[in-house]
């Protein structure tokens, strides 16, 4: 899609968001979305309404004094938001492995921004739109540990993974023989390595050295695990329209700079 | 991105740097020049981890390109039996950590993949093909992956990778394979409550794979209860006696006990604890942190219990000359019991809900197995069927609470069966019964709110055969 057009989307859209308003006084709100302007449906109209797990910093996480949700991805979702001409509403935390589902289901959020990972499974259940950023796995250990990634796959070493994850399938994949332990969050899984639950965590790169920067400072990456996957935004099956317009809004940000100046707040540098 | 650009760039140049290396050597001096890093799949034993032959799964191959090689072409080759047929395939080009662009295409056909770029892959790269919804052979066994790769110098052979275990379909898995064939099946999954609430093939599946999580959840609350039992009796003695230190002890142990969630209690046993270097199970700290827990509750229902027991028992007893410990043992806590059997049964269930809250913190019980199962097929039925095993032990238990509390009820009023009741009983038994009730009705309506007479009725059946 051209700037143009995209421009002319986003006048439309509020056009039409403005239209609705205006009807909702009159006739009660009873008539058809404005169909004609925005080709998808939302959960409540103008807003884009997200949900995710919010313990993924930085990705996201609750800001500790206002308890608001912020993160790269927060980020992304307000300048998304922006450049579809909609407010953005971001729901409570809900645990990792049930974000796909709740995105299927429909009815209580339009997408999922959770870092998550494009894959050809999550695609069975749900679109994905197209990446936005790339990511890497890792596997922490304790600081001085003498682990390696040889030695976690043993069956008396136990490995900590957020459910659902593909950090998680990585160790069911390569470390068969360890014991696994899904957690809901990636918190309780470097809590649990640092008091010595766990043996490792094994979690998306970013994570975990923003987590061993900002406050596990005892933990350490022992293996930066290559594999070049993408985060991708969920929206339902039954919403094309909305992963279209999403898809086009990130091709705006990357364009207009927006993707960059984000990536330079969270990670220092445009990836 | 900004890296795409700088990866092609710096690729570029790697690929100049290796050209002029190839074009000085002019042959290729090492034949392995592509090394197989690893093969992996990913387990595809719904709630297991084993990767099951003739099933879809992830194959993941991953081979780094060595100094002076340009690869072309990737060839993976899988023994008689693996299919790629219907695979879909994710090629990764990666230079350290970061994405490199390279175009390829993917022709999968029987048993082989090839993968061709677009553009030379250059030295330092690593490749990493994922290749989802292929099948290992039916019957399982060792996989090796071979193949071959193109490189400048022509068509090279790939190192074999280690072996990927897999194992011959099981009949779980055959039958949840007729359950995904069957037409009725298919159409109760098309509704969306019933498919995400209710998918028959996870039912069965769950049904196989929770029973362990449920027995460590009745053996976690099974072992807890009797410490939970006694400790509580202690605090519950302690509450009532008439040391001052002692009751506030007692108060303090079961307000903080009760007045925090066990949540967070769970959370500082598991994470407290290490943390002090003191290392103990799991399973153990489970059983002890459900038996410190409950102890509170069941603390203050044996002190409502005992409180109960109205101050003529004590009185009598004193005035036989029983000490307050025969008073106690012998008088006063045999009719507790039978009084707080109910609650501690309701308090029991609650308790054995509890475990389910270990789950946060790594024990593998019940909702852990469900959670397991519900992040790998994204559906929750899983937790449908942990619902189904909670209730199992929950409604028997709590249909027997109300059998106790009605014979409770029937008791403490003076009655044991009403002779009304069809039992298989001798006439003279109902007859004697009959007149016995007839006694106590008149007995409790004389004096209700006096509560000596009805209270000796349950004491005299505590020394019975009740407790």
């Amino acid at each position: 899609m051209s700037m143009l057009s995209r421009r002319q989307f986003v006048q439309a859209s509020a056009f039409a968001a403005a239209g609705l308003l205006a009807g909702c006084g009159s006739s009660g709100g009873d008539a058809a979305p404005a169909a004609d302007a925005s080709e998808y449906t939302l959960v409540n109209e103008g807003k884009l309404t997200c949900i995710s797990n919010l313990f993924f910093p930085p990705f996201e996480s609750m800001n500790e004094a206002t308890g608001e949700p912020e993160g790269f991805d927060i980020d992304v979702s307000k300048s998304l938001a922006e450049h579809m001409g909609l407010e953005v509403n971001w729901l409570p935390s809900q645990d990792f492995d049930t974000l796909v589902p709740t995105i299927k289901n429909g009815g209580k959020a339009d997408v999922a921004i959770a870092g998550m990972t494009i894959t050809d499974k999550r695609k069975e259940e749900v679109d994905m739109s197209d990446p936005y950023v790339d990511s890497n796995q890792s596997i922490v250990v304790k600081a001085g540990s003498s682990e390696t990634a040889e030695t976690l796959d043993d069956a008396s070493k136990t490995i900590a993974v957020q459910g659902g994850t593909t950090g998680a399938d990585w160790a069911d994949e390569n470390l068969p023989n360890a014991t696994k332990k899904r957690l809901s969050t990636i918190i309780d899984a470097m809590s649990g390595v640092q008091s010595g639950l766990y043996d490792a965590v094994v979690c998306d790169l970013p994570v975990s050295r923003y987590q061993i920067k900002m406050s596990y400072s005892d933990l350490e990456i022992i293996e930066e695990i290559p594999t070049g996957e993408q985060y991708g935004i969920a929206v339902s099956k039954d919403n094309p329209g909305l992963t279209a317009a999403i898809n086009a809004a990130l091709a705006e940000m990357e364009t207009d700079g927006s993707m960059d100046a984000i990536e330079a707040e969270w990670f220092g540098s445009a990836l | 991105m900004g890296h795409t650009a700088t990866g092609k760039r710096t690729a570029v140049a790697a690929r100049i740097a290796a050209l002029a290396v190839a074009l000085m050597l002019l042959v290729p001096t090492s034949a392995f020049a592509l090394t197989t890093n690893k093969a992996t799949a990913r387990p595809n034993e719904d709630g297991g981890s084993s990767v099951i032959g003739g099933l879809p799964t992830r194959l993941t191959w991953e081979g780094s390109v060595e100094d002076g090689e340009e690869v072309t072409e990737v060839t993976l080759t899988l023994p008689e039996g693996s299919s790629f047929d219907g695979s879909t395939t994710k090629v990764t080009v990666l230079e350290g950590l970061s994405r490199a662009s390279i175009d390829s295409e993917v022709a999968a056909s029987g048993s082989m993949l090839t993968v061709s770029f677009a553009e030379p892959a250059t030295s330092g790269l690593l490749l990493r093909l994922e290749v989802e919804g292929m099948h290992f052979p039916d019957d399982g066994g060792d996989v090796v992956v071979s193949g071959t790769y193109v490189n400048q110098a022509g068509t090279q052979t790939l190192t074999d990778s280690k072996p990927i275990k897999t194992i011959a379909n099981t009949s779980l898995q055959k039958m949840i394979a007729s359950l995904d064939a069957n037409p009725v099946v298919a159409a109760w999954n098309s509704n969306p409550f019933l498919g995400m609430f209710f998918k028959p093939q996870l039912l069965v599946t769950a049904f196989s794979t929770l029973v362990p999580g449920w027995l460590l959840c009745l053996v976690i609350v099974v072992v807890a209860y009797p410490f939970a039992i006694i400790l509580g009796l202690i605090f519950a003695l302690m509450k009532i006696s008439k040391s001052r230190l002692l009751r506030a002890i007692a108060i303090l142990y079961i307000n903080i006990l009760r007045g925090t969630p066990l949540f967070l209690q769970i959370y500082i046993m598991f994470f407290g604890l290490p943390m002090m270097n003191i290392n103990i199970d799991n399973n153990v700290l489970g059983v002890i942190v459900i038996a410190i827990n409950a102890s509170a509750y069941l603390a203050e229902i044996f002190r409502a219990g005992i409180q109960s027991i109205p101050q003529g028992q004590y009185e009598a007893a004193s005035s036989l000359g029983m000490s307050y410990f025969q008073t106690m043992f012998d008088i006063i806590l045999p009719q507790t019991i039978r009084r707080v059997i109910p609650t501690v049964t309701s308090d029991f269930i609650t308790s054995y809900k509890d475990t389910s809250l270990l789950s946060s913190v790594g024990v593998m019980e019940l909702m852990m197995f469900a959670k397991n199962l519900t992040s790998v097929s994204g559906n929750m039925t899983p937790y449908v069927a942990a619902a189904i095993f909670y209730l199992i032990v929950t409604l028997p238990l709590i249909k027997a609470v109300g059998i106790v509390e009605e014979r409770i009820a029937n008791s403490e009023r003076g009655g044991g069966p009403r002779p009304k009741d069809k039992g298989a009983k001798d006439m003279s038994v109902a007859e004697a019964e009959a007149k016995l009730s007839e006694l106590a009705v008149h007995a409790s309506a004389l004096d209700d709110e006096h509560a000596f007479v009805p209270s000796l009725s349950p004491m005299n059946a505590s020394f019975g055969t009740e407790v």
